[in-house]
């Protein structure tokens, strides 16, 4: 199960995924943050209360990074528990991705 | 003490933005006053509420928090569901009326009876005042079996019928082993191997923790009961061996006998679940042995009534399961284990037929009064009840299921429950959903593409040194995943690919990943060590 909360403000948004970001919900939150895109320059993603994520949620994440990034704008990623950190460690997320 | 006051409301119609202030004025005039009260909401004739008139009910709620809609059509309902309000309060869905008048009945238990409804469903219907928790403790634990690997029916509806409520099973072409026994003797032995099959299936789970309800309570109650019928200190001998069987994690169906194992389009399923429990294997063969034998050693043409089958068909059906069970054809040692339970029986019997006569006083005297001379001659010589059960509960189970993305909660739920003694913290746990999610997709998305195919999961843990290790089996594509090169983790976000992470996380969070290819199935094993 994953509730994604939105808040979009001065061409910058805020996503908030809750839950489990995994093969059976990334499609919700890809749409989310494909809607999202055009007319922000800033993305910020809140993962404060993300409990889980696999390879499906990460693609979703390195596939918004290359989309923003080609849309001139910019992502960063906040509040990343030890779990979740420890999974962008393994694959090299921590380096590619912004986290504060 | 008062009681608590409920007040009823009724809504029709619709509720939308342009008479939900209404609707609230109306419904706010009728709880004027009523501070504390419970509402019910009568919904039955509610046809369509919008997100105004939703935003009424939460008002509403906020100064009588006991708030329940009941009686709510499916469509309606489906906003509820949709917007969350199932979550925060009481919606009752009204349920659909099945008449029950002129169907064939083919099956009669203590608290109901089931009904043909049609050529491919059942009703259960129930007599108890409480239906509704008794329906919903059966889906429950049939949700259960059915993950951990029990072939049974769920009941995909609830349904009232007359005063209370039934629960409707869809099983095509269903026919239960009691009618094929009754009607096709020729297939005796096919049914007991059967069985005996599904019984030791059914045993070998181990039941998680907390899951079930502990069949040893019932038996011991029942002992309790009737120590005062029994001479010498024979009672006290009888709850004592009662009390020293071992509390195994076996599961238990509790009422396993032939009409409550069905034959529906070609599989064999387990139904009536409702007695399902966790302990040793001897309640289950306790129960077993008075279904076909005990209940009729005073009067044979019970289990004919009971079952469709005469004494020596019940006798013999009997005997050959137990001995298939036991694995073994000695007749000593089968009598040995018979003997056992009889005691047990013997006990079980006596305790319900004093708390239930029959209106015939003497026969029942009677019938007691066999059970108890049986009871007590075994008592001289039997002195343990335990055995050496053929299903440690120990062994894995298996989960078989089709291999589709869809499935990967039953697979989640399955290797949860079987890792739920080892008690993981909150990242071991990620760690091997993360790998089981992995794989079970993989095989998902390729091993049959484009067709479909199954996909057998295995877990297997260790105590000392404590691990687990997964197997996943298909019969697909031949591939070795584990040939798959590693991502470069060294380019920038523009430059790397999207995918292959899968594999390369499952192999960095397991302590082992190995493939081989064998007999057509491709097999991949994931170890972990804690």
């Amino acid at each position: 199960m994953l509730k994604i909360d939105k808040t979009i403000e001065n061409g910058k948004a805020v996503i908030a995924p809750e839950g489990r970001l995994d093969t059976v919900t990334s499609p919700d939150m890809e749409n989310a943050i494909k809607e999202t895109i055009p007319g922000i320059s800033e993305l910020t993603l809140d993962l404060a209360n993300l409990e889980y994520i696999s390879s499906a949620g990460l693609r979703v994440l390195l596939s918004a990074q290359k989309a923003i990034g080609g849309a001139g704008g910019s992502m960063k990623i906040r509040n990343v528990n030890d779990t979740i950190m420890e999974i962008f460690d393994i694959t090299g997320f921590s380096d590619i991705l912004t986290i504060e | 003490m008062e009681n608590k006051k409920t007040i009823e409301i009724k809504l029709s119609g619709r509720i939308d933005s342009g008479n939900s202030a209404q609707k609230e004025e109306e419904i706010l005039s009728l709880l004027a006053g009523q501070e504390g009260a419970a509402v019910r909401i009568d919904a039955s004739e509610l046809d369509y509420i919008s997100s105004a008139g939703l935003r009424v009910l939460l008002r509403v709620r906020k100064a009588f928090p006991e708030l329940s809609i009941e009686d709510v059509s499916s469509e309606v309902y489906e906003i509820f569901e949709m917007t969350g309000f199932t979550e925060m309060m009481a919606v009752k869905k009204a349920y659909r009326v099945v008449s029950v008048e002129g169907c064939e009945v083919i099956g009669e238990g203590f608290n109901g009876k089931v009904y043909r409804i049609d050529r491919d469903n059942v009703v259960k219907t129930y007599k108890n005042a409480d239906a509704l928790a008794e329906i919903q403790h059966e889906r429950e634990v049939a949700r259960l079996a059915l993950v951990l690997g029990v072939p049974t029916a769920i009941s995909y509806d609830v349904v009232r019928v007359g005063d209370s409520y039934g629960s409707v099973f869809e099983l095509l072409n269903a026919t239960s082993f009691a009618r094929i026994l009754a009607k096709e003797p020729e297939r005796f032995d096919w049914c007991v191997d059967e069985y005996v099959k599904l019984l030791k299936k059914i045993h070998s789970i181990s039941v998680p923790e907390g899951k079930l309800p502990a069949i040893k309570q019932k038996n011991v109650g029942a002992v309790k009961n009737i120590i005062g019928l029994l001479p010498d200190g024979l009672g006290e001998k009888l709850l004592a061996m009662v009390e020293a069987i071992p509390d195994t994690d076996n599961m238990i169906h509790g009422d396993y006998h032939s009409k409550n194992v069905v034959l529906a389009d070609g599989e064999v399923l387990l139904i009536d679940m409702d007695t399902l429990s966790v302990g040793h294997p001897i309640f289950e063969l306790v129960s077993m042995y008075n279904a076909y034998v005990g209940y009729s050693e005073y009067d044979p043409s019970i289990v004919l009534a009971f079952q469709g089958f005469d004494a020596d068909v019940a006798r013999r059906f009997w005997h050959d399961s137990l001995a298939a069970y036991l694995g073994t054809k000695d007749e000593k040692k089968i009598n040995e284990i018979e003997e056992k339970v009889r005691c047990l029986a013997y006990g079980r019997l006596i305790d319900w037929r004093t708390r239930h006569q029959s209106g015939d006083a003497e026969a029942d005297k009677a019938t007691i009064d066999l059970w108890k001379s049986r009871l007590i001659k075994l008592l001289g010589h039997v002195d343990s009840l335990d055995f050496e059960t053929c299903c440690s509960a120990e062994e894995s189970s298996d989960l078989e299921l089709e291999a589709a993305p869809e499935n990967l909660q039953k697979v989640l739920d399955f290797v949860g429950s079987r890792m739920a003694a080892l008690d993981l913290s909150t990242k071991l746990r990620m760690q091997m959903d993360l790998a089981v999610e992995e794989i079970f997709i993989n095989i998902a998305n390729y091993a049959y593409h484009p067709g479909r195919g199954n996909a057998v999961v295995r877990v297997e843990t260790t105590e000392d040194p404590v691990t687990v290790t997964i197997t996943f089996i298909d019969r697909g594509i031949p591939y070795d995943p584990l040939k798959k090169q590693d991502p470069d983790l060294t380019l920038s976000a523009e430059e790397r690919g999207i995918g292959g992470l899968g594999i390369f996380l499952t192999k960095k969070v397991m302590d082992d990943v190995s493939y081989e290819y064998r007999d057509g199935q491709n097999i991949l094993k994931l170890k972990k060590n804690f």
